[in-house]
């Protein structure tokens, strides 16, 4: 019985769609990840004299300073706004595919 | 019900013990951690008549929603050694702080996009179920297993060492008194109340976390208007590194790959913690697991922007208060290597400086609750390693009764408790320092690809996982151990053999590829099974169906 259900999602067309577009998103929003993370380390390890200027003229924290500060809201906003797609695109998705296999 | 009444005098008589040995230290301490144990020991109660299969104990039944899910894993993940580790490294030489902070919140997307989601669909109890799921058991489990049970070992070693000597300091008692009850305490928790016990003494401890530290960085600012760069420009004045506070500085400029591969191993070791990917079973559903992550980041990134404010301020602040140094009284002391207690103690000193001996209290209190709540969750994942993977699935190979696992789980927390004291006192005076950073490249180089794969791609066969997970754990410890932090600094030899000491970039590479070679080159019957058992898998990772659910209450 469990084998038909699974036989039956994998023929769903909105299952295929399900399964690729969230591979993207996912893919995607992982990518952002790793070019923001890796371009912080590797400034902060190859051109640090970048992240030791001071933000301004008057002043003491350094644009390494802020821009960590920025580094770390973005590790938090992309896990939201994955969040929202999940809500909005993907969840409407498999209650559809739920509906029509049970 | 004789063995409640076993933990209920043990739960008079750890305190009792406590005070009194506790003359001299700080009442106000004492006073909350004393109400921190009664009202956990309630909890603990009150969870222990909730406990009764294997699924309430090691995933609460699957009743925790995602919000105190978030709250829990925010109180798992911030260890003491993280939350004064990264104060002090602050305190010590600014901007280097900054590294761990990030990486260690960078694991929370990582988690996010590649597992979560498809943890919580495929697995009951622990990862191993679904490294497992198309792969073959024993092999699989017994990689997980033995890279699980050495990362907890490392991590508990590292916390039980940290903890007492920090307790050493804070209460006033002796070393292997306070390595003995934090075991104990850890021991009844778990024992009795399982996950539901150590969720709540996790959310407990991540709340009053959260207060004692927005209150402390609020305290701090408030001496500078508020102003966080007023509170940099006294930083930069007093602290003799000035201007390098605010840089990356030698430690990283020095060697750049040794910077890059620590980067790797904190973001990918998260997605390989054991005691954090079972904290994804006690949820519901895969919508609950985002919630989990969502409201875990927040409270994680929001601590450790608290704790740069506190380590700025502690800079600032501290050197007004000769009595917290060594040879202060007289007016000259060195701010970095006279604190009293060692650099990790900044945040604790400051909470002295800026709210008096009733923050300190509260801080020194919370200090001790976080290593409980650590401890907790660390044992609590050694033994559904040690009962579901080793007895269950590999020695009884899916025979043994719920009853008789469940049996072996209880006893294991015994053993770990037990272990884990005798451990903290043989450690004592060893260096400890490279543990938690040994333990996160191992996650990293063993735990983590062979998750990763085995539930994305089709390839992945039980040769290659098995081989590529155990070729990351090799390399990553035979990595450490001859590098500078272990051959020279625990062994004493003159020159590392390994020119730096984080392995992650060459192991975890190493692992994805040992997985991809010896997978694609495994032309046996089993391993075109489990590339055809790919399809159902994706069906139950995508969509939960045939999930193990919540259980109702």
């Amino acid at each position: 019985m469990q084998r038909d259900v699974v036989a039956e999602v994998l023929k769903h067309p909105k299952y295929q769609e399900l399964v690729k577009r969230r591979t993207r998103v996912s893919m995607s929003f992982f990518g952002l990840t790793l070019l923001i993370y890796a371009g912080f380390i590797l400034t902060m390890a190859y051109l640090p004299e970048v992240f030791a200027q001071p933000l301004g003229a008057t002043w003491t924290m350094s644009v390494g300073l802020f821009v960590g500060l920025l580094v770390a809201c973005s590790a938090v906003i992309l896990i939201a706004l994955y969040t929202y797609f999940s809500n909005k695109v993907f969840d409407p998705l498999l209650a559809a595919i739920m509906r029509d296999v049970q | 019900m004789n063995k409640l009444l076993w933990g209920a005098l043990l739960a008079l008589a750890a305190p009792a013990a406590f005070a009194e040995t506790g003359h001299g230290a700080n009442t106000e301490a004492i006073v909350m951690f004393l109400l921190f144990i009664a009202g956990t020991m309630g909890i603990t109660w009150w969870a222990a008549r909730k406990t009764q299969t294997t699924s309430d104990f090691y995933t609460a039944g699957g009743g925790i929603s995602g919000f105190q899910n978030g709250l829990a894993i925010a109180g798992d993940y911030i260890s003491a050694a993280s939350f004064l580790g990264i104060a002090g490294m602050v305190y010590v030489s600014g901007y280097y702080g900054v590294i761990y902070a990030i990486g260690f919140l960078f694991g929370w997307p990582v988690v996010m996009f590649l597992v979560a989601e498809r943890l919580r669909n495929l697995g009951r109890y622990n990862f191993a179920d679904v490294t497992a799921f198309r792969l073959e058991q024993t092999p699989v489990r017994i990689l997980a297993a033995s890279a699980s049970l050495l990362i907890i070992a490392l991590y508990l070693i590292a916390q039980m060492v940290g903890a007492g000597k920090l307790i050493v300091l804070l209460f006033g008692i002796e070393y292997k008194f306070a390595v003995v009850i934090i075991g104990a305490l850890m021991m009844i928790y778990v024992f009795f109340g399982g996950m539901t016990a150590t969720t709540w003494v996790q959310i407990i401890k991540a709340v009053l976390m959260l207060a004692g530290g927005t209150l402390l960085s609020a305290l701090v600012l408030y001496a500078f208007n508020f102003s966080p760069d007023a509170m940099l420009a006294e930083a930069v004045t007093v602290h003799p590194y000035a201007e390098e506070l605010m840089s990356p500085g030698e430690a990283v400029t020095s060697n750049p790959l040794n910077a890059l591969s620590l980067g790797l191993a904190l973001a990918f070791g998260t997605a390989g913690l054991p005691h954090i990917l079972m904290r994804f079973f006690t949820v519901s559903s895969a919508q609950e697991a985002r919630k989990s992550v969502i409201w875990a980041s927040s409270f994680i990134g929001y601590f450790y922007i608290l704790t740069f404010i506190i380590g700025f301020g502690a800079i600032a602040l501290l050197v007004r208060h000769p009595e917290f140094f060594h040879g202060g009284l007289d007016g000259s002391f060195n701010m970095l290597t006279d604190l009293i207690g060692g650099t990790n103690m900044a945040a604790v000193h400051l909470s002295n400086a800026v709210g008096g001996s009733l923050l300190l209290g509260f801080l020194a209190a919370v200090t001790f609750a976080t290593i409980v709540a650590v401890v907790a969750g660390l044992a609590l994942a050694g033994a559904a390693s040690i009962a579901h993977d080793l007895y269950a699935n590999v020695i009884a190979r899916g025979r043994s009764t719920e009853k008789q696992e469940m049996r072996i789980s209880k006893i294991s927390i015994l053993v770990l408790g037990v272990l884990s004291i005798l451990l903290g006192i043989i450690f004592e005076d060893q260096n400890v320092a490279f543990m938690v950073g040994l333990a996160f490249a191992i996650a990293a180089s063993a735990n983590f690809p062979v998750l990763v794969l085995s539930i994305s791609w089709r390839g992945c066969t039980t040769r290659g996982a098995v081989m590529g997970g155990f070729i990351g754990l090799l390399v990553a410890t035979v990595w450490v151990v001859l590098s500078k932090t272990v051959w020279v600094d625990v062994f004493g030899n003159a020159e590392p053999i390994i020119p730096f000491p984080n392995p992650g970039i060459v192991s975890i590479p190493l692992a994805f590829i040992a997985i991809w070679f010896f997978s694609i080159t495994d032309r046996t019957a089993r391993a075109e099974r489990e590339r055809d058992a790919f399809d159902a898998l994706t069906v139950r990772s995508q969509t939960g169906i045939g999930r193990s659910g919540a259980v109702a209450h």
